[in-house]
């Protein structure tokens, strides 16, 4: 196959980007999106330029690290598929195909199609564990928990962090990301001790980072591989006001 | 405002005052469908509702109250999210199911300030206007929107708006919920058709009653 | 030099209580003095930065990922493994000890087997502590599966995402500490050498790989928990940013690095389709539960398998081994499957596949019985190649998958460089020739949790350590070797691609050094690596600038080192003439093919000194002692 690349490349944070033609020639259907353009770089290692920047690392849909915004939608065309795992079978030879980084105050664009998330990092460190030290934990039955509970918890807890909810979303808001962590511990009893505090403490560092607030239009559950529904963020609403209105 | 200002404590007071501005427009619907009954059933239900209620005044200024504060989180919510996202994408397309994104939800703001425009224009019609007696007490209330919305453009203006609030429901109605955090595998499925259900019977609605109204008026007018 | 091991005195269940009674104490206003370098945010590396940071000792914890969040052990799936005995099958700590030493052939130390064995249970209960989703039976009870040929179901798991969740929970009780201020975490810092000052570890120099500054950070200890070296072979299952340089670069100021042949090799991945290929997908073990193995009795026969009746298939594993059948170990599953494509029967396009086949499975039970088990499997595969497994069989691989061998450690996990200590799959401790399944977890999150942080405060209270600063010129040395390093691969300047060499390197490496091994392979890697290695010295193409974020510079330096550190690989995988656990020597071999360990000579451990780049490394040996479980040939016949 033959492709048309449309890829934004930024040298820094400060410099200003643009989108750059490339061809993608002898492309395999079998490659993964992320190996056509290794594909694609080592051509432009070969001649000595720059390689296109973007991150990836597990490439099995598991790290969160890859994170392109391909013909307009995040990790591409196919759900609950990170990009790493969407394949160039889907593609047509001599199609056209936009690539673009996470778009977000909170994420600004390191170089290329990379992106800084470290914002991501920081909402969990201002609550998003529970409080215990190694050490002196009882043993993992003295608390049963209903399989129904843990099933959702595990759910929720899927998120892998990769912030396409913030891309997708018009408003650049990190509720889904947010909500999924409150929800995963909030469900569970060893975290429920913790629960308004962490509620409230998130929600604050999320706003202070710049994330934008949630009109509730789904594009991130349409476009999260980890396929995390916003029922989470409806979750996390009921979590504050509970934290709200009754004191710990 | 300040304790007020978190994102989600945003969308709370959004859902709250969009449900209660919901509630008015069923209430108000529910009144101006009297029209159809002619002058003495609509003005009698006016005297009733107004000129008798002691209340009036309080829900007037709690009704302003709740149109300000959604004005003003609202659009204070939105230039925060435009914030959100300084460089916009070059390509940006609808994710699929199962997104909720529509032309509604994405021209909420757009609908809304039509809304706001409307807002006054009706209010300045209809309630800061000279008004006609009506012999058996209160106003003429009947001959008044008879008079307002005699004028095609109006008319037209009108129409047109109702097709707004529509589209501001379609997405707001379920909308208002979810921000609510009311959420259950039962309920939301039922909340969403609801929400469009209500959009195109409320919108629908005030439609049929500003056609009716104009043609109608050009008699009525001329008594 | 015969290395001590440092195992304590007493009984083996004894050994660890005792050592921790004896060991000495930080005095606790005096943790918050010392400050310990934790490279790695891996199981490994995120639990022992996070229980350090408990302690109160001032930490720095570094990753090269954009979050800690990402390490590669975020990517394992099947489950941790711990000696509960909750379903009552006839668990303990010692049958897992022994299933574990028996499972590593007999080349891990036993006292440390032990010792995790013991730890497993704490583990468990710390991470349900942490909020874990666990699966759980309806009674609310942790569920258990029996995993990797395990006799007894010991296997915790949240669905085929147990490894995320574990790390996710070693992260978020590091994100807590750092919310406390007793850790700061450096994301984006590829640690690229230790600095060593009388003759102890007392820092490390990084490349910050966003603005490519060189930055120099003081401690008084190291910790290196930076993970395997399986992407020497270049595909693997492994994160392709997985790479051996932090081991190599500590391994070049003098930490021996031991045990570098023991990789191990997963039999059911899914096959290579072409060049560009950059890593391979495990499919979980469980599927051999009831899928068949087979493939064409024919050489070169190319007919698609619904098209090959049964009398001319070739189902190897239930003919060779009637007992075991489908479900022989993962080292002889591989094995038989490279032999059958040597022999020119394997199938696809490559011809490197054997066929995982569920007809009959799904006549036996039904579609719906099988989806029920495998439908996530299924689903992934046909995400992959595009095929549908319920229709035709699966096309599966052996792919290296973990690596066994690593730094050498003691008994306190600290390598023969005072002060550096080595955690998770970066140390060779505990695993020996081969690992079990759900094993890696487990030690990871042991060494992590509940032995470094007695270890370290041992050492820190019992060595001298002068205050020391970036600014003493063992730091300025280091810093400009890296930066001498960083400037000679971009002045080559040359024609090859990095990812080029690294395939070729990967190539020498699996036909010479992988799942089967010979003494004249082994002899050709050794002409072939040194060769390509002065082809990229001479020849490779790293565009870009240092002072920037540069990822053909960062692979091209993990190349860089794969290149030397392939040599000892092949020097190790040559000198030990035997076969044991993933190391499989064809001259050593029993009358039916079988692997045949030779405990007369090399029951010991191999670790290397680094003697110059090209030089031959001097050989170290710790000898094993097997008290408790006495050395057996493994048979499944
Ligand atoms: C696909 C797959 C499935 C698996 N499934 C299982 C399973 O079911 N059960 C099981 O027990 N084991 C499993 N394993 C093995 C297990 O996942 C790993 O052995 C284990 O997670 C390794 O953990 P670690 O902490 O030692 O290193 P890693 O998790 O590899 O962490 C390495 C860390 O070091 C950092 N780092 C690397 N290089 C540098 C550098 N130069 N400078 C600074 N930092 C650096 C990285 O950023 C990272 O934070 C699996 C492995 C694979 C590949
Ligand atoms: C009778 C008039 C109005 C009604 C019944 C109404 C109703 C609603 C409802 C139910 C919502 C959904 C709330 C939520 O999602 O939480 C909403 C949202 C919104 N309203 Fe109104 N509204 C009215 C007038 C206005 C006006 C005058 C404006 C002017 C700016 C406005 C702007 C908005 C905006 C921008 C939103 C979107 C909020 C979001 O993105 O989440 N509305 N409205
Ligand atoms: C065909 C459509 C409509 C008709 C015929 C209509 C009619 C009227 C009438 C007759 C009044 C006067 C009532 C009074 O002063 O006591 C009124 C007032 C009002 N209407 Fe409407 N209306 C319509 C649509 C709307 C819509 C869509 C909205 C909201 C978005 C709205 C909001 C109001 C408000 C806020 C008042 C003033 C209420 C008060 O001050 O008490 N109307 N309308
Ligand atoms: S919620 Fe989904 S889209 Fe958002 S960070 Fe988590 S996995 Fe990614
Ligand atoms: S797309 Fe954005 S608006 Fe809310 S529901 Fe998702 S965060
Ligand atoms: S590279 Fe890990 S999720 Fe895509």
């Amino acid at each position: 196959m033959r492709l048309n690349l449309k890829i934004w490349r930024q040298a820094n944070q400060t410099a200003s980007g643009r989108l750059v033609d490339y061809v993608a020639e002898a492309i395999s259907p079998d490659m993964s999106f992320l190996e056509m353009l290794d594909v694609v770089n080592e051509g432009l290692i070969k001649k000595g330029e720059d390689a296109i920047a973007f991150d990836s690392d597990c490439r099995e849909g598991i790290c969160g690290a890859c994170s392109l915004v391909v013909n307009g939608t995040a990790h591409g065309p196919d759900r609950g598929t990170t990009v790493c795992q969407l394949h160039m079978r889907r593609f047509k030879d001599g199609d056209t195909i936009t690539v673009e980084p996470w778009r977000a105050k909170a994420f600004p664009v390191v170089k290329d199609l990379i992106v800084d998330r470290s914002a991501f990092d920081r909402i969990i460190t201002a609550g998003g564990y529970i409080s215990i030290n190694a050490g002196g934990a009882p043993d993992g039955n003295a608390i049963p928990i209903a399989k129904s509970v843990v099933e959702t918890a595990m759910d929720s807890a899927a998120c892998i962090g990769c912030g396409a909810c913030v891309a997708a979303c018009k408003n650049a808001s990190a509720h889904l990301f947010m909500s999924a962590k409150i929800s995963h511990l909030a469900l569970l009893p060893q975290g429920k001790v913790e629960r308004r505090a962490r509620v409230v403490a998130m929600i604050n560092q999320a706003d202070g980072e710049g994330f934008g607030s949630c009109s509730n239009e789904g594009e991130c559950e349409a476009v999260c591989p980890k396929e995390i529904p916003i029922s989470n963020i409806a979750r996390m609403t009921r979590e504050y006001f509970r934290a709200m209105l009754v004191r710990a | 405002m300040r304790v007020f200002s978190s994102s989600v404590w945003t969308k709370i007071l959004i859902g709250l005052t969009g449900v209660a501005l919901f509630t008015y427009l069923v209430i108000h619907i529910a009144g101006n469908l009297m029209v159809f009954f002619g002058p003495d059933v609509f003005n009698n239900y006016a005297y009733v509702m107004e000129v008798r209620n002691p209340l009036l005044p309080i829900i007037e200024i709690l009704l302003l109250l709740i149109f300000l504060l959604h004005i003003y989180k609202t659009i204070r919510m939105y230039i925060d999210n435009q914030a959100a996202r300084p460089v916009k994408y070059v390509k940006k397309k609808w994710a699929g199911t199962p997104s909720r994104k529509s032309i509604a939800s994405s021209t909420m703001i757009v609908s809304g300030l039509w809304l706001l425009a409307f807002l006054i224009i009706h209010v300045k019609a209809f309630r800061f206007s000279p008004e006609y007696e009506w012999p058996a007490g209160g106003r003429d209330l009947y001959r008044q929107e008879m008079e307002n919305l005699s004028n095609p453009f109006m008319a037209g203006f009108y129409v047109l708006s109702m097709v707004v609030v529509g589209s501001h429901l379609w997405h707001g109605f379920s909308s208002a919920f979810q921000s609510l955090g009311v959420d259950h595998p039962n309920v939301t499925p039922v909340l969403m058709a609801a929400g469009k259900v209500f959009a195109v019977a409320i919108a629908g609605g005030f439609m049929i009653i500003a056609v009716w109204v104009y043609f109608h008026s050009g008699g009525r007018v001329r008594v | 030099m015969t290395l001590d091991g440092k195992v304590p005195a007493g009984p083996i269940k004894e050994k660890w209580d005792r050592h921790k009674f004896e060991m000495k104490l930080v005095n606790p206003a005096n943790k918050r003095k010392h400050t310990i370098i934790v490279a790695g945010t891996g199981l490994a590396g995120a639990s022992a930065a996070a229980s350090l940071g408990e302690l109160g000792y001032n930490v720095l914890n570094f990753c090269i990922q954009d979050s800690p969040r990402r390490a590669h052990s975020i990517a394992a799936q099947g489950g941790i493994n711990a000696a509960k005995n909750y379903q009552n099958d006839g668990d303990s700590v010692y049958r897992l000890f022994y299933d574990t030493v028996k499972g590593g052939d007999y080349r891990s130390r036993e006292a440390n087997v032990y010792r995790l064995a013991q730890l497993s249970v704490n583990i468990v209960d710390q991470c349900v502590a942490q909020g874990v989703p666990f699966a759980r039976e309806y009674g609310g009870l942790l569920d258990n599966r029996s995993f990797g040929g395990a006799q007894v179901s010991r296997t915790f798991y949240a669905r085929g995402q147990t490894g995320q969740q574990l790390l996710l929970g070693a992260y978020q009780s590091l994100m807590r500490q750092v919310n406390l201020g007793n850790v700061r975490e450096f994301a984006r810092r590829e640690l690229l050498d230790v600095v060593v000052i009388d003759g102890r570890a007392r820092g490390i120099v990084c490349r910050n790989l966003i603005t490519g500054a060189i930055e120099r950070y003081a401690g008084d200890a190291v910790i290196i928990a930076t993970g395997g070296y399986g992407t020497v072979y270049y595909l693997s299952t492994n994160a392709v940013n997985s790479n051996v340089t932090a081991a190599w670069r500590a391994h070049k100021r003098g930490a021996f690095f031991a045990n570098p042949c023991f990789t191990q090799i997963h039999p059911t991945c899914i096959p290579v389709t072409g060049e560009h290929q950059s890593k391979l997908t495990l499919m979980s073990e469980s599927l051999r539960n009831d899928g068949r193995v087979w493939v064409p009795k024919k050489k070169g026969d190319t007919r698609s398998p619904e098209q090959i009746p049964d009398e001319e298939r070739d189902y190897y594993l239930e003919r060779k081994y009637p007992s075991f059948g489908n479900l022989v170990p993962r080292d002889v599953a591989s094995r038989n499957a490279k032999q059958v494509c040597d022999e020119e029967r394997g199938v696809g396009e490559s011809g490197l596949a054997v066929y995982l086949d569920f007809r009959d499975a799904i006549q036996r039970l039904g579609v719906e019985t099988i989806e029920e088990k495998y439908g996530n499997l299924f689903h992934m595969y046909k995400k992959i190649t595009d095929e549908d497994a319920y229709k035709v069989p699966m096309r599966i691989y052996p792919a290296i998958h973990y690596t066994m061998g690593g730094l050498w450690v003691d008994y306190n996990l600290m390598s023969n460089l005072p002060g550096l200590h080595v955690l998770g799959e970066a140390n060779f401790s505990d695993h020996g020739a081969n690992r079990l399944g759900a094993s890696a977890l487990m030690q990871g999150l042991a060494d992590g949790y509940f032995v470094i942080p007695y270890t370290i405060g041992d050492y820190l209270a019992s060595a001298t350590l002068p205050k020391v600063t970036t600014d003493h010129a063992a730091f300025k040395a280091s810093a400009d070797a890296v930066q001498q390093n960083i400037d000679r691969l971009l002045s080559i300047k040359g024609k090859r691609g990095i990812r080029e060499i690294h395939r070729e390197l990967g190539r020498i490496m699996w036909d010479y050094v992988g799942m089967s091994r010979n003494e004249q392979g082994l002899r050709t890697a050794l002409t072939e690596i040194p060769k390509l290695r002065d082809e990229f010295w001479r020849n490779v193409s790293v565009p870009g600038t240092p002072d920037n974020l540069n990822q053909s510079l960062e692979y091209a330096g993990r190349v860089a080192d794969y290149l030397e550190f392939a040599e000892v690989l092949t020097l190790d995988a040559l000198h030990r003439r035997e076969s044991c656990g993933g190391h499989f020597r064809e001259e050593s071999q029993t009358a039916d093919g079988e692997a045949l360990r030779d405990d007369e000579h090399f029951m010991y451990v191999a670790a290397w000194e680094f003697k110059g780049v090209g030089k031959e490394p001097t050989l170290h040996k710790e000898p094993l002692h097997f008290e408790e479980v006495h050395p057996t040939q493994r048979s499944y016949k």
